[in-house]
């Protein structure tokens, strides 16, 4: 009963932080309403017992990425007067739900015939950080590897991307 | 659930709110006093309730009653009034909730059930406060920039850029301290430091991660923008920095957030490095073995350190020049009779342990209670050293703050878990 209203709350905030992304016209609303849904997000992840990912998703998401896109609109310091005239909007929003609604439609539909099962708190200290590190450095050591491989490879481009321009060039 | 589970609950979450919002007080006191320490002044001492100054303790009586009364006003070309509000309320917020993980005593066994002693007894551990301490960059953001005020901008804008680069040192150190604990769960942190090295040292971070110490608890005093970092606040450049719009009791919140913050970056500081709750020496079990002598011993030592106190208060609380009748003298006499009728209690209390059952529930409390001292006497020693700290070191220039995270910092944590991993792989 708790569990499904606090599924129930987390869901609804979710989406509504992610239409607010979409319709709010100022950046920062924006960006406030997308911490929202990260926020709501890591609330589900803990709903799963999934404790790492949930303290992953606050630090990583919630506070470091989102504090840095807020820092950057903070930077800009936008005005009222700066912001882009956008007369078709609604028309553009419009056209998207008709896309969409197909398709959503289609994605309720396959949700409704899935089994319904009697869902189970795991124990075992399932998605703690202990067992977490485990698997992945057991189990998934090569894929593990390679994806950090690719972090360190987009790390360095970002430095050369912003490092110091040669002259004359 | 049973009625010793609901009062635990009721007893860690009190503890755990409570304790942070009364150390408000105490730090404001301890920064006045230590300020007029360090500057050779007395510091508040005039502010007082019938002649009872507390040793400037009612100051803080009389500035929460002139912050509560003043106006609060929000100006009118502050266009996003949600955001402004909303500020000083996440960075009280996240203050408070980031103390919900330390522990402030060991694991009470109370009639074969086990309580964690924390306000949420979640083994995150560290990445809760992790993710609270990113948390509080957005109040700082969001008060700079809907404050729509350059220095507040600006403010907002070092502070934030200030916190965000600091808190990778810091979380760097925090990689090397648990390379040597192999545990993110505080308790078992502290519970790892009350063992003792060579058999006569007690196993602190301090002793294990000098370096990895070092750089976290500077790191810890950027992130708490305390001088010498505290240029998103410098008075001579910008006023008052992101907060300058704010008035009255929204003032008072950001205020009283930054104090949660210092009382929580000290608790973190203790629990990580200066072994938590634990009595140095003396670890839990230890300690519930011995209850009786332990109290035994406590029973003599608290008159004996009591008498010095009253001969202290004694001496310090008199006027600076001759006057008849002394009032300062009759406030002293008070004083003493209140500390001595504090310490009766006490022996009344530890004269219960002595003769209550050995290794029972009135051991285990006990134990618990006086590992609560011991960390909020931890505690109150690490403020002190944020305030001798912030009286002491003049401001650094922003690109020296910047250059000492960046290439100072950075590269130690790095070397700093490179050496530490290989200590213990070769050790273990």
């Amino acid at each position: 009963m708790n569990t499904e209203l606090l599924f129930n709350g987390f869901a609804i905030l979710a989406v509504l932080g992610a239409v607010g992304l979409v319709l709010f016209r100022h950046p920062m609303n924006g960006a406030m309403s997308l911490v929202v849904t990260m926020v709501a997000l890591a609330g589900l992840y803990a709903l799963l017992s999934a404790k790492l990912i949930f303290a992953l998703q606050l630090i990583v998401y919630a506070g470091a990425i989102m504090s840095l896109i807020l820092f950057i609109i903070m930077f800009l310091n936008l005005q009222e007067k700066d912001l882009p005239e956008e007369s078709g909007r609604w028309y553009y929003l419009l056209g998207g739900v008709v896309v969409i609604a197909p398709i959503a439609l289609f994605l309720i539909k396959i949700v409704k015939t899935l089994p319904g099962s009697e869902a189970t708190i795991v124990g075992g200290g399932f998605g703690g950080i202990k067992e977490v590190g485990l698997v992945l450095f057991q189990d998934w050591l090569l894929p593990f590897e390679i994806v950090s491989i690719l972090l360190l490879i987009a790390l360095v481009g970002a430095v050369v991307l912003a490092g110091k321009r040669r002259l004359g060039k | 659930m049973s009625a010793l589970d609901i009062l635990m609950v009721v007893v860690r979450v009190a503890f755990s709110a409570f304790i942070p919002l009364c150390f408000i007080a105490v730090c404001v006191w301890m920064e006045r006093r230590g300020a007029g320490f360090f500057q050779d002044r007395s510091g508040p001492n005039r502010a007082n309730i019938f002649g009872f100054r507390a040793a400037g303790l009612v100051q803080n009586l009389a500035d929460a009653a002139k912050l509560i009364f003043k106006e609060d006003v929000t100006s009118g070309h502050i266009k996003h009034k949600f955001y402004f509000v909303l500020a000083p309320l996440i960075v009280f917020f996240t203050a408070v909730v980031s103390f919900a993980v330390v522990p402030f005593a060991d694991t009470l066994v109370l009639g074969g059930k086990s309580y964690l002693m924390q306000g949420i007894p979640l083994d995150l551990g560290i990445l809760w406060f992790l993710s609270f301490v990113g948390f509080s960059v957005y109040g700082i953001i969001l008060a700079g920039w809907s404050s729509t005020n350059k220095y507040g901008v600006l403010g907002g804008l070092r502070s934030a850029a200030q916190v965000i680069s600091y808190e990778i040192p810091m979380g760097l150190a925090i990689v090397s301290l648990l390379v040597v604990y192999g545990t993110i769960h505080l308790n078992e942190i502290a519970q790892f430091q009350g063992q003792l090295l060579f058999g006569f040292i007690p196993m602190w971070g301090a002793v294990l991660q000098p370096l990895g110490m070092v750089i976290f608890i500077v790191a810890a005093f950027a992130e708490t923008n305390r001088t010498p970092f505290d240029l998103a606040e410098g008075e001579s450049e910008l006023v008052a920095g992101f907060h300058v719009e704010y008035s009255a009791m929204k003032f008072a919140v950001f205020f009283m957030g930054e104090y949660v913050a210092l009382f929580v970056s000290s608790a973190m500081i203790v629990t990580l490095f200066f072994g938590g709750y634990q009595v140095p020496f003396l670890s839990t079990a230890t300690l519930i073995n011995n209850a009786k002598p332990v109290a035994f011993l406590l029973m003599i030592a608290v008159p004996v350190a009591m008498h010095y106190f009253a001969g202290w208060i004694r001496r310090s609380n008199v006027s600076h020049y001759p006057r008849e009748n002394d009032p300062r003298v009759f406030e002293a006499e008070i004083y003493i009779k209140c500390f001595w009728g504090l310490v009766i209690f006490l022996e009344v209390v530890l004269l219960l342990i002595l003769f209550a059952d050995k290794g029972g529930p009135a051991a285990h409390i006990f134990v618990m209670l006086l590992q609560m001292a011991t960390f909020l006497v931890k505690i109150t020693m690490m403020i002190f050293v944020y305030i001798w700290v912030r009286w002491t070191l003049p401001r650094f220039r922003y690109d020296q703050l910047q250059r000492l995270g960046w290439q100072t910092l950075l590269p130690l944590a790095l070397l700093n878990i490179f050496v530490t991993s290989a200590v213990v792989v070769a050790l273990s």
